[in-house]
């Protein structure tokens, strides 16, 4: 049996933390991270807590994270903090207090810039039963409280931030990190999932509010870490809204999946072919609501409907 | 010593046992560049973690490729009614020839070499077919220092795709110290397969890399130019590599191919490398420049003296005193603090 973050101690982990050994496994990846354990730690503690954790690294890994200062005065004099993934990110650096914030941006740059093993698309995705619904919008467009409802509602989170598609089988991979969440969705989502699973939130980051919730148990630790897409969703939240899903064609839907991915235009060739079939085995509709739960009916309507 | 890392990059020994040792290989060939050519080269542990890491380079590095490759295309097609020989030059030409220099190597710009006399048209055509000149240089100043002391035109690039090209007329700047007979070595360049491009024969291929690392330049990249030589050099037939300090004095680059060959020799433990780095060595022995190379490559604080020396020894060796005074003060007015703004993550819409 591996250890978790919360089985092995944190007066172990802190030390494995700033000598940048300590790993995490989540998904495809394992992760090296190094950074300030008196901020971090907390952080690793709530969200990530049932995650697969070592102190020392039992091989090479795909992502390697350093969180430091952006200079040497600024690991004394009003401390800050700026992810480093290994290449040049146009990352601004963060006040100490937000390295939540500047730890869940470093993955994600690692993620959507360095592994091109699997087309990455901005995307929220959900499974149930061994199927997967993939929902791409704009930042802001509604795709985290959808996928949080969802998620409430019984679906296993994939993913948040990551459709992970694998290039050879265009099935999606599970990237269960915790629900990143911005001003309004704060409450909503609180609401949803209950206080407990939410963390305390960082005000005035350059993105606003922002906090973030725990994925349930149930998803961190099933043992279904891939999932063929059935349904491609295109969220599109607007107040006072009806309700309404309008079926996509396959062109257009792969047109929007393209705009949404960080990597289609370095894969060229085989990131088509994936996005392609991947299109082909689903049905792609965009969807305009005004709540959620009329949202969250909706999607569960798609879902049941749709033939894989 | 970085010299253990070079040697697993280009597969000559194997990975280090201990799990930290790799991850600061793996960090430092990421880091330098070079992964997705330790990913060709390197065997790897057999492992999927290391495989899923030379997997993610090596289709980084392919990307390059058809991107250059493609680039290439489109300079052929701006060329295809005219009898102007244009001999595509460095990761351009290793990625056309396809030997063991090229494979998973990362590439970006376009270096091409024409006669002088061509430069012109070669210029006009390409304003024709889309290059603009860079933004970054296109001032009088820049403009008119690169076409009077310099061996290239002021870069351009595409205005749709945004990729650059360098246009060369020479190996070396006009200023330089050393002269490199580039015509001898035009005369011997072969048609890439299937086109109107050519490349330098490979014995000028090494010459050539030699000169660029050691004649010109500060060594910017040291890890990927050491390797770059590693295999340009072994790739070499037995009678290339006889005819290498031959070829090297002819065109008048012994200092530069001496050190390459030097190089070679010692961090890869090549031997006849070695035997002809001696065959060429004149009276001087560059020993601190091959320290300063070292300390570069080594990094970390002390460092800052290689890069300090190779930073002075490269302007030395590109222009005299009178010239290098009034460009440098220029430079040094014009600079300014790099500003940086907040940036929202590089997400497309």
């Amino acid at each position: 049996m591996h250890q978790t973050v919360n089985s092995l101690h944190a007066a172990d982990i802190s030390p494995a933390l700033r000598k940048g050994t300590f790993t995490l496994t989540l998904g495809p990846f394992a992760h090296l991270v190094k950074g300030p354990s008196h901020h971090l730690l907390p952080h690793l503690a709530s969200m990530y807590g049932d995650c697969e954790a070592s102190l020392e690294p039992s091989n090479v890994t795909e992502i390697m994270l350093r969180l430091r200062a952006p200079n040497v005065f600024r690991r004394f004099i009003r401390q800050q903090i700026s992810p480093d993934p290994g290449f040049e990110v146009p990352a601004v650096p963060l006040p100490i207090s937000m390295v939540p914030l500047a730890f869940e941006m470093g993955l994600n740059l690692s993620v959507a810039l360095k592994t091109c093993r699997f087309v990455t698309i901005h995307a929220g995705v959900v499974e149930k039963g061994g199927s997967a619904i993939i929902m791409s919008a704009a930042s802001g467009g509604g795709k985290s409280t959808l996928s949080a409802a969802l998620h409430g509602q019984g679906y296993n989170l994939f993913s948040d931030e990551f459709a992970l598609m694998d290039l050879e089988t265009a099935e999606v991979r599970s990237y269960p990190r915790p629900i990143s969440l911005k001003q309004n969705s704060i409450p909503i989502v609180r609401e949803l999932l209950g206080p407990d699973r939410i963390s305390e939130v960082i005000s005035d980051t350059p993105k606003g509010d922002i906090a973030y919730a725990r994925v349930s148990n149930a998803s961190l630790t099933s043992t279904q870490s891939s999932a063929p897409v059935k349904l491609i969703l295109f969220p599109n939240f607007q107040v006072g809204a009806q309700a309404v899903a309008r079926r996509l064609n396959p062109a257009e839907a792969v047109m929007r999946l393209v705009a949404a991915s960080t990597n289609y235009s370095l894969l060229g060739e085989p990131a088509y072919r994936t996005m392609v079939s991947l299109v082909k085995g689903a049905q792609t509709y965009e969807i305009t609501y005004g709540t959620t739960e009329e949202s969250v009916r909706l999607v569960g309507e798609l879902f049941g409907g749709a033939s894989p | 010593m970085k010299r253990e890392a070079l040697k697993t990059i280009v597969g000559r020994q194997s990975l280090p046992s201990r799990v930290l040792d790799r991850i600061d290989l793996v960090r430092f060939a990421d880091s330098n560049h070079v992964l997705g050519q330790m990913a060709h080269h390197c065997e790897g542990d057999g492992s999927t973690a290391m495989a899923d890491i030379f997997k993610n380079a090596k289709l980084r590095a392919e990307h390059d490729h058809t991107m250059l490759t493609f680039e290439m295309n489109r300079v052929e097609r701006a060329f295809s009614d005219r009898i102007l020989p244009i001999v595509v030059l460095k990761g351009g030409a290793y990625v056309a020839s396809g030997g063991p220099a090229g494979r998973g190597r990362r590439v970006s710009d376009l270096d091409i070499l024409v006669m002088p006399d061509d430069l012109a048209e070669v210029e006009q055509q390409l304003l024709k077919f889309g290059w603009v000149p860079d933004e970054q240089t296109d001032n009088d100043y820049d403009q008119q220092y690169y076409r009077q002391h310099m061996h290239e035109l002021p870069p351009m690039r595409h205005k749709t795709r945004g990729t650059v090209i360098d246009v060369h007329h020479a190996l070396l700047p006009k200023t330089a110290r050393h002269k490199i007979a580039v015509e001898k070595m035009f005369e011997t360049a072969t048609p890439v397969q299937g086109g109107n491009l050519n490349i330098f024969q490979p014995i000028d291929q090494f010459i050539h890399s030699a000169v660029h690392a050691f004649a010109d330049g500060a060594l910017d990249t040291p890890a990927r130019t050491l390797i770059e030589q590693y295999f340009l050099y072994c790739d070499l037939t037995r009678e290339e590599k006889t005819a290498l300090a031959a070829r090297a004095r002819e065109v008048g680059a012994s200092m530069p191919v001496a050190l390459a060959l030097w190089f070679v020799g010692s961090v890869f433990g090549v031997q006849d490398a070695m035997q002809h780095s001696k065959t060429l060595r004149n009276r001087r022995r560059y020993l601190l420049l091959k320290m300063a190379v070292v300390n570069k490559l080594v990094g970390g604080r002390s460092s800052v003296l290689g890069k300090a020396y190779l930073y002075v020894r490269s302007h030395y060796l590109r222009m005299p005193i009178y010239l290098l005074v009034p460009h440098l003060l220029r430079k040094a007015v014009r600079w300014r603090p790099g500003q940086k703004t907040p940036q929202e993550f590089p997400f497309p819409q």
